[in-house]
């Protein structure tokens, strides 16, 4: 039986100020770490984007990453009004250029500061959706109601909650009931056998492998995973194959 | 030496250790859907990747009816012999009810360890009514297992636990969740400094190289498996401690010889 491969939708790197316990700031730690749990590539934000500054995080995180096999940048965005950030046509050009495979937002006031309903979002949300480039949101930070209204208004926009824990599917479940474009990532879905229900109702199709590295030990969800109690086929899609298969439809 | 890297990988069991949870629970919870709250379901999900046995608490004992949660445990490890265990819920705001429970639990051998959560029965660990019962634990040197958390635990949270166990040394204390994700550091401060604490691996949001710490600073004799497993899946605690970059002779310690070496299975 060959190794399962493993495509992590939820990695950082950069120094935080609240560490869980190590400080593992760079791209070496991280590599180190992806190493020890048997994880091959990663869709990676820079934390001084969500904790500093959007635009100087990203331009940091394009330097550390570059040349490094199996990483792929994600942005932190900001609506363009205040002009921190360009019109969303000349950001998802650059964005593109740059082979930047997903986005993150932090609206709130206790976060960026700015709210996703179309007044302030809408210009930015459409381009995203025309590109098809996932969206990753940490559902800690947004409202179900927030989700749901993004659900409605951009059907075609692939939205992945990160954070998603074991205590939501009460919430999660009738969304997946009305919407198809609606992805969680497991670094906190470890909920006894909630995988195994979640395949058992929906498929496997809406779920992706995510381990918060390096913050998190990736191992503890590659071992969720590899144990669960669904087919190969299943195991392979959450692991790899379903990032695989939205990255594929980006810019297309 | 075992691979358990591929074995981990492959989804394979791991049998060449014995594996003992000793942080295990039973039934559903209030705030969430669980899918796999019967006492088949833990056994399942031990057996596919190794826990030989689970020390169990149910819900219920600790922040409702600790009469129900205790009775609801005891059918449990009656359903399945020599993998399950019993750990007596006691809640400090029925400390006659509770010393009941414990004298009624007690009277089996496969009743192991007594459960306490604070912040869910919203009675401090140090309340004078817990006394009697920690006096009970203490004459029979028992583990006693408590909910702590860094930042928000009024009830039980690291500094008040570690004074607790320092004033009943005959106890075992095992610091849940070893206070959480932020609770690492304080949590080995505090194990440094009074010996009969123990640290204990269960939680969800599970910080790089926490294993690796633990060890380094406190050894592995007092680092234990647990998995609060139904709410969480047990087979995630597998992965990390069966792939953490420790000698072996600490990994077989905190999987299962150290419960071993306290406690008396029958």
């Amino acid at each position: 039986m060959d190794k399962m491969r493993f495509f992590d939708c939820n990695c950082s790197i950069g120094r935080i100020g609240y560490p869980h316990l190590l400080d593992i700031p760079d791209v070496s730690g991280l590599r180190r770490e992806m190493k020890t749990a048997g994880i091959e590539e990663a869709l990676v934000y820079h934390v001084l984007a969500r904790d500093g500054h959007p635009p100087l995080g990203n331009t940091l995180l394009l330097e550390e990453i570059k040349g490094q096999a199996g990483l792929y940048p994600v942005w932190v965005l900001l609506p363009h009004h205040t002009g921190e950030m360009p019109p969303p046509e000349r950001l998802l050009e650059e964005m593109k250029s740059k082979g930047v495979r997903a986005a993150r937002v932090y609206p709130g006031r206790l976060h960026h500061s700015f709210t996703l309903a179309e007044w302030s979002s809408g210009e930015l949300l459409t381009a995203l959706e025309t590109a098809r480039l996932p969206l990753i949101l940490d559902i800690e930070i947004v409202t179900w109601e927030e989700v749901h209204s993004l659900l409605q208004k951009y059907p075609q926009l692939p939205i992945v909650l990160a954070n998603f824990t074991y205590r939501h599917n009460r919430f999660l479940y009738p969304l997946w009931e009305r919407f198809d474009s609606l992805y969680i990532e497991i670094s906190r879905f470890m909920g006894g056998g909630a995988i195994e229900d979640a395949v058992r109702r929906f498929g496997s199709r809406r779920i992706l492998f995510g381990t918060n590295m390096p913050h998190y030990t990736g191992t503890a969800a590659v071992a969720r995973l590899t144990y669960a109690d669904i087919s190969w086929d299943d195991k392979k899609a959450i692991a790899a194959d379903n990032l695989d298969r939205i990255l594929k439809e980006v810019w297309s | 030496m075992t691979d358990y890297f591929a074995q981990i990988h492959r989804g394979l069991p791991l049998n060449d250790v014995e594996i003992i949870d000793l942080h295990a629970h039973l039934g559903p919870y209030f705030n969430m859907h669980s899918p796999s709250t019967e006492a088949a379901d833990v056994v399942r999900m031990m057996d596919l990747c190794g826990i030989e046995k689970a020390v169990i608490s149910t819900t219920f004992s600790f922040d409702t009816d600790i009469v129900l949660g205790n009775t609801t445990m005891l059918r449990a490890i009656d359903s399945f012999p020599g993998r399950l265990y019993g750990a007596c819920g006691i809640n400090g705001n029925y400390p006659e009810l509770s010393l009941d429970e414990l004298e009624r639990t007690f009277r089996r051998p496969d009743v192991v360890m007594i459960k306490v959560h604070p912040i869910s029965s919203k009675c401090r660990l140090d309340d004078r009514r817990m006394n009697r019962l920690f006096d009970f634990a203490s004459s029979r040197r028992l583990f006693v297992l408590v909910h702590t958390w860094l930042d928000n635990d009024p009830y039980g949270n690291q500094d008040l636990f570690a004074s607790v166990a320092a004033s009943y040394p005959e106890i075992k204390w095992i610091m849940g969740h070893s206070g959480g994700p932020y609770g690492s550091i304080h949590a080995v401060e505090l194990a440094q400094k009074t010996p009969n604490i123990f640290l204990d691996l269960t939680l969800s949001m599970c910080p790089a190289r926490q294993v690796e710490f633990f060890v380094q600073e406190i050894g592995s004799e007092r680092v234990l498996f647990g998995t609060d497993s139904p709410f969480l899946d047990p087979r995630l605690q597998i992965g990390r401690v069966a792939l953490a970059d420790i000698p072996q002779a600490d990994r077989i310690n905190i999987f299962g010889a150290n419960a071993r070496r306290h406690i008396q299975f029958v």
